[in-house]
């Protein structure tokens, strides 16, 4: 047991010398000095009395018979393991080589002879002190260590909830290829993907300022908001708003997220992007040049809610596009010569991809091939979404909870949004919400969002903001569609759009009728009395899609006013395969 | 040359200080321990053992010089470079002249005690 | 001192220099640099001109200084930066909150 450190305690001393008049001179003066003094005749016994009585100094004999001091200077410092045993030669030896032969031995300094009283209790004074600071360095190094290794277990929890909440989501879907560190969250790195209701994905990466636990803490909320709106069906835009504005209230100035989310529609073949002060992301096509997606905005958490920008960059893609976003842990990667991997390295690496080599598999291996093998893999984050074939993400709503409650059967509700709330609000997330109680409809939530988002979409761009969809089939026409959208949403007046459900129980199952009038000038709906061919382009793929996943579409008054009857089975509300519908046909009336 | 002194008195006088009631003690085990010195550097010079000749020398002139007799510590360094280079030829007349002085160092210390 | 702060002849522009690395181990100094001015001072200039590299965290602290100056009135140009250093910046878009030279 180590004495309490204190600088005027009584020190155990071992001396050893085979001079029995030598021994009891040293004796007497460490006594007198206030020391305990055990004593020993040569090296073997001084070895085994430190052994038993773990002396705090030693004072040796270089030549001693049976063992001499310099090997029972290297058996007792081996003893004595990380504790300072200070070990001081008592010699009369003159030639330098001897002196250093000592010291080699373990040894930290001599005493000649003859004794002098003042220098060895100076000597023993010193080297006390030493022993002493050694001490509680020690001390105090076992408490970082403990204070580390409880940090370290408290991270290992910290982690766990952290998954719990944040769960990967459907990061391992087949058209998404990452690379995140289980511990990236301590570093402030966050990818979450989310499928949407209408099959789509929306996937967030981040990086948020600092690092270990404060960085952490950002992210709880993000992933929260995150997941909750995105399975829900609100738009990324939505989401932006408020993971940013929650962001803004609870981190402190100074702290904040970059990051970069993608809402990929497959159905359309298109991506949304938003990109707050992360890298440069990509899109990699099949059959042209590699497309940058420039930061374009604060990262979130800085601006208020009046002057953040949630505009997303919207992207026609083909199948087979790869998207590739990542953190500034790839940029920052450096090579032996300390140089960054940084936008050369990833456009370089994406000029290099060999023929059947993905974007990421190119990327990740350029990066290997660049650090030299040192990459710091929990510092960062990268990943690939592909653009996979239409329907590729069937059943991903699947995983959406399902409460165990029973729900309403018999109900009708009408809801009505008007002028400028068309522009800045989406009721899908609502209506969805309202379906959604019925345990018969929730296993179809991807159907109705996506009946409910069409018919939404076709009310407000066809119908009130009267956009042609043949402009949306070539690639310039699809930037002018989009810009024009933007422009005259901002400039709408006296319209609205009208939804009403009716849900009721059948023998079979249940009913959905859901009838969306808009103010619009009404269109033709003659010229599209027959369900267009498939592989026309967009245009009328949503009435398309419509016609595939319900029954009887009816078109009244002007052709503002459309109703679609949705049935559902018992049999078959627990299953994901295609939902028994009606007949599908168009009646007009 | 050997113009060291027999005994260095302040050295002795300090030694007193120290013992206190402890010096006769201290005196006679330098004596007989001494006295065993000088018969083992006989016995290791009569057996030709230059390396226990050298090595107990050594240990005498490190106690003589505690004891506060410098001279005899000097012979006795003699024998032991002698012992060390193998020189035991030049050995036997050094181990007379250590004998011869530590006699010497034996009365003067004896007389000390007395005092 | 890899922080050095200057005031103006008419004491209302505090131009801050670092030199180095931003980074957070210059947290303390350039909190320091700006909030013992007095209330004289109604600009702020950030001169990097001897900045090898900066960080996100020091976008952090540039973000605190514009809180602790007025926020959305604040006046603080932010000058000479290197190419790597404007590189960050503008990732971040914060030419959209600071003056950039």
């Amino acid at each position: 047991m180590e004495d309490a450190p204190s600088d005027n305690q009584p020190l155990r001393i071992l001396i050893a010398d085979d001079s029995d008049s030598d021994r009891l001179i040293l004796k007497t003066l460490l006594r007198r000095l206030g020391h305990k003094v055990l004593d020993a005749a040569n090296g073997a016994e001084a070895v085994e009395l430190f052994r038993q009585a773990s002396p705090q100094i030693v004072l040796l004999d270089a030549l001693m018979p049976r063992m001499d001091g310099m090997e029972a200077a290297r058996q007792i410092k081996t003893l004595a393991g990380e504790r300072l045993v200070p070990l001081i030669f008592l010699t009369s030896l003159s030639d330098a080589d001897a002196l250093a032969r000592c010291l080699e031995a373990g040894g930290d300094d001599f005493l000649t002879k003859p004794y002098n009283r003042v220098i060895i209790e100076a000597k023993i004074n010193a080297f006390n002190r030493m022993r002493l600071m050694h001490e509680t360095l020690s001390h105090q190094r076992d408490l970082i260590h403990e204070q580390n290794r409880k940090l370290t277990e408290e991270q290992e929890i910290a982690k766990r909830v952290f998954e719990n909440v944040a769960h990967t989501g459907c990061l391992d879907a087949a058209s998404i290829r990452h690379h995140a560190s289980p511990m990236s969250i301590f570093n402030g790195d966050i990818l979450f993907a989310c499928p949407r209701p209408d099959g789509g994905i929306q996937l967030l990466i981040g990086d948020f300022t600092g690092h270990g636990l404060p960085a952490a803490i950002g992210a709880m909320p993000v992933a929260e908001i995150f997941y909750g709106m995105t399975s829900k069906g609100f738009s990324a835009s939505d989401v932006l708003r408020e993971i940013n504005q929650k962001l803004k209230r609870i981190l402190p100035s100074g702290m904040f997220c970059c990051a970069a989310l993608i809402q990929a529609d497959f159905a359309l073949n298109q991506i949304q992007v938003w990109n707050g002060g992360l890298p440069d992301g990509w899109v990699i096509r099949t059959a042209a040049e590699p497309v940058q997606l420039p930061s374009a905005h604060l990262p979130l958490g800085v601006l208020d809610a009046t002057r953040f920008n949630a505009a997303m960059t919207i992207l026609k893609t083909c199948p087979g596009d790869t998207l590739l976003f990542m953190t500034d842990g790839v940029m920052e990667t450096r090579n032996a010569g300390g140089d960054m991997f940084g936008d050369n390295g990833v456009a370089a690496a994406l000029r290099g991809i060999k023929d059947g080599e993905t974007p990421f598999d190119a990327v990740m291996g350029r990066l290997h091939e660049f650090s030299g093998g040192l990459l710091e893999q929990d510092d960062l984050t990268l990943v690939t979404l592909e653009m996979a074939d239409g329907a590729a993400l069937e059943g991903l709503s699947d995983r959406l909870q399902l409460s165990a409650l029973e729900g309403p059967a018999e109900w009708r509700c009408t809801y009505q949004i008007r002028d400028r709330t068309l522009g800045q609000f989406s009721p899908l997330p609502l209506l969805l919400h309202i379906c959604m109680e019925v345990p018969g409809l929730r296993r179809r939530s991807g159907e109705i969002y996506i009946l409910l988002s069409e018919l939404y979409t076709n009310a407000l761009e066809h119908g009130i903001l009267g956009l042609p969809s043949e402009w949306k089939s070539t690639a310039e026409g699809f930037g002018r569609y989009y810009e024009e959208r933007e422009k005259r949403l901002n400039e709408i007046e006296e319209h609205f759009i009208k939804f009403s459900l009716t849900h009721s129980m059948t023998d079979y199952g249940g009913r959905l009728v859901v009838v969306c009038e808009d103010s619009g000038r009404g269109f033709d709906f003659h010229k599209h009395g027959q369900p267009p061919e498939a592989g026309r382009g967009y245009a009328g793929r949503g009435l398309m899609l419509l016609h595939r996943l319900a029954g009887p579409l009816t078109f009244r008054e002007r052709g503002n006013h459309v109703e679609i009857v949705y049935d559902w089975h018992f049999s078959e509300a627990g299953k994901s395969e295609n939902p028994a519908v009606t007949k599908s046909g168009v009646s007009h009336e | 040359m050997n113009d060291r002194p027999h005994l260095d008195e302040e050295a002795l006088a300090e030694l007193q200080d120290v013992m206190e009631n402890e010096f006769d003690v201290l005196i006679q085990t330098y004596i007989s321990d001494s006295a065993e010195r000088v018969s083992a550097l006989r016995t290791a010079l009569e057996a030709g053992d230059a390396d226990a000749l050298a090595k107990t020398a050594h240990s005498f002139k490190g106690s003589s010089i505690n004891i506060g007799a410098p001279r005899l510590g000097a012979l006795c360094m003699d024998v032991e470079d002698a012992g060390r280079a193998g020189r035991l030829a030049d050995a036997g007349p050094m181990l007379d002249r250590v004998e011869s002085e530590f006699r010497q160092v034996q009365e003067m210390l004896e007389s000390f005690m007395v005092d | 001192m890899p922080i050095q702060t200057r005031r103006s002849e008419d004491g209302r522009t505090l131009t801050i220099k670092i030199e180095g690395r931003f980074d957070f181990s210059t947290h303390q100094a350039f909190r320091d640099a700006y909030e013992h001015g007095d209330q004289e001072v109604k600009a702020f200039v950030v001169d990097l001109t001897d900045t090898t590299y900066l960080d996100s965290s020091a976008l952090g602290m540039l973000l605190l200084l514009r809180d602790y100056a007025g926020g959305d009135n604040a006046s603080i140009r932010i000058e000479n930066c290197n190419s790597d250093v404007r590189r960050i910046l503008a990732i971040s878009n914060f030419e959209q909150l600071f003056a950039i030279h």
